[in-house]
């Protein structure tokens, strides 16, 4: 019954979070899913270049960021199953020799408001996702200064944050093998800036894997033999081993910890419902694989009849994202459902239909946007 | 519907009406008592879920130490205004603070 429910006025004041006005410092206009903690995505007109600018570049804090750290009291501690455990200093980590890795960090959670039945936790739509030019030392590199940590299996990486309440610290397990990769690295920079909201002093950057993964405002490295055992690590952030039908509860036992990530593909312009005069149009957008490299996407103006291959930018990398770009010249008006649909070089294929999970992780189906092109008056 | 059975079923109604007013207003003060120390209520207000899923939600946030006190009222309120039978939350957008100093 209506009459029960909020007055429209009330409705609008709650949808509005009880903040008239929420600006992010460091940040341009953006998609505002949480504002305490930030939960902001960027939106789509952003993404018109390789490397996107720290002030667009998406948020994602499970728990409040910590207070400011100071960059000359900070202190990595790096102990656990080490030869020689140790406390590393910032300038430490700045004497190591530094790499620059440009990597695509995309929320696992990115594109879950597209899931139905619809799933618990923060709704986005297509901008949780970015890329940047992040550089520091290997994490391999830091390791050996702690005497290396030959018989583990995991590193542990805990960031300053800590949980409200009793909710659980955000630590994450990284299988030692992917630790020990020359683009792992603790990034002291991203796009040649200081990281700020992004974690700094120093983040942990695992490029191709989902971006929780990559902890920020990383104090501490434990070398370890088995998985931690936080909610950070399960039941959260996995996937089910075997398909499950829409909208059933999570079989526990069956649950895997999420790698690398699917191959994708994203339209960004146009965006969803724009009209557009009788012309020349460009199809833009991105397109990612993990680990793996983006090898062809394909966009089809006829809802998927016939598809065309669009021009791809350089470098081709693991890791990072390709823009790509198709001119399309419609010839009469009228409403065009748009789709693009990426390859990788294992050849992966994006599905038109993404399987569902209880936690609306991985959202990868081919893209698709619809616009109607009008006749020039 | 005759008269007397309209009267009937108004009288039947508006105690139960009332009483729902009641429960939402008590679940909306519960909410920001037991949700608003730890999050904004952006988080919550931009989901549209089952009553099942609601009710997972505070299991899930019981467990991470909030003490739900009007846990009813609370489940009744969010499925009444955040149910996944209504309309989808407006996108809502942060202002500009590209110029502002940073964190």
């Amino acid at each position: 019954m209506f009459a029960t429910l909020l007055s429209a006025a009330a409705a609008a004041r709650l949808a509005r979070g009880a903040d008239d006005a929420v600006v992010i410092p460091g940040k341009r206009p953006m998609i505002l899913h949480n504002d305490r903690p930030e939960d902001l995505e960027t939106p789509l007109r952003y993404f018109d270049s390789w490397v996107t600018p720290v002030d667009a570049f998406f948020v994602r804090q499970h728990i409040p960021r910590p207070a400011p750290i100071d960059p000359k009291t900070y202190r990595l501690t790096v102990d656990g199953m080490v030869a020689k455990p140790l406390q590393l200093t910032l300038d430490d980590l700045r004497k190591l020799p530094q790499f620059t890795v440009p990597a695509t960090i995309e929320c696992t959670g990115n594109g879950r408001a597209f899931y139905s039945p619809k799933i618990p936790g923060v709704q986005w739509g297509r901008g949780a996702i970015g890329n940047a030019e992040w550089k520091g030392p290997r994490v391999a590199d830091v390791l050996a200064l702690a005497g290396g940590a030959p018989s583990a299996a995991y590193l542990d990486t805990d960031g300053a944050d800590m949980g409200l309440a009793a909710t659980p610290d955000f630590v994450r397990s990284l299988p030692m093998k992917k630790v020990m990769h020359p683009a792992t690295i603790l990034a002291l920079s991203m796009n040649g800036q200081t990281p700020d909201i992004h974690g700094f002093p120093v983040r942990l950057i695992v490029p191709g894997w989902d971006g929780t993964s990559s902890v920020k405002w990383v104090i501490r490295l434990s070398a370890t033999a088995e998985m931690n055992r936080g909610f950070f690590m399960n039941p959260g952030y996995r996937y089910p081993k075997f398909s499950l039908p829409p909208g059933s509860p999570p079989k526990p036992a069956e649950l895997e910890v999420i790698e690398g990530m699917p191959v994708k593909s994203c339209i960004t312009a146009p965006e969803e419902q724009a009209k557009l005069p009788l012309g020349a149009v460009a199809l833009r957008g991105f397109a990612w694989a993990g680990e793996q490299t983006i090898e062809r996407v394909e966009v089809s103006t006829d809802g998927g009849s016939r598809w065309r291959d669009a021009e791809l930018s350089s470098p081709k990398l693991p890791f990072a994202w390709r823009l790509w770009r198709l001119d399309w010249r419609p010839s009469d008006p009228g409403y065009y459902t748009i789709l693009s649909r990426a390859t990788d070089s294992a050849g992966r294929v994006q599905p038109f239909v993404c399987a569902w999970n209880p936690s609306g992780y991985l959202w990868n189906a081919v893209d698709r946007v619809g616009v109607t092109v009008e006749k020039a008056a | 519907m005759n008269r007397r059975l309209l009267i009937l079923a108004c009288a039947l109604a508006s105690p139960a009406l009332a009483a729902d007013q009641a429960t939402l207003e008590r679940g909306q003060k519960e909410e920001g008592r037991s949700c608003l120390p730890c999050h904004s209520l952006r988080l919550i207000h931009s989901q549209r879920l089952s009553k099942a899923a609601w009710n997972k939600e505070l299991d899930k946030m019981t467990g991470w130490g909030t003490k739900i006190q009007d846990r009813d009222a609370l489940l009744e309120y969010l499925v009444a205004n955040f149910g996944d039978d209504k309309p989808a939350a407006p996108p809502a957008m942060s202002g500009d603070g590209s110029g502002a100093k940073k964190p």
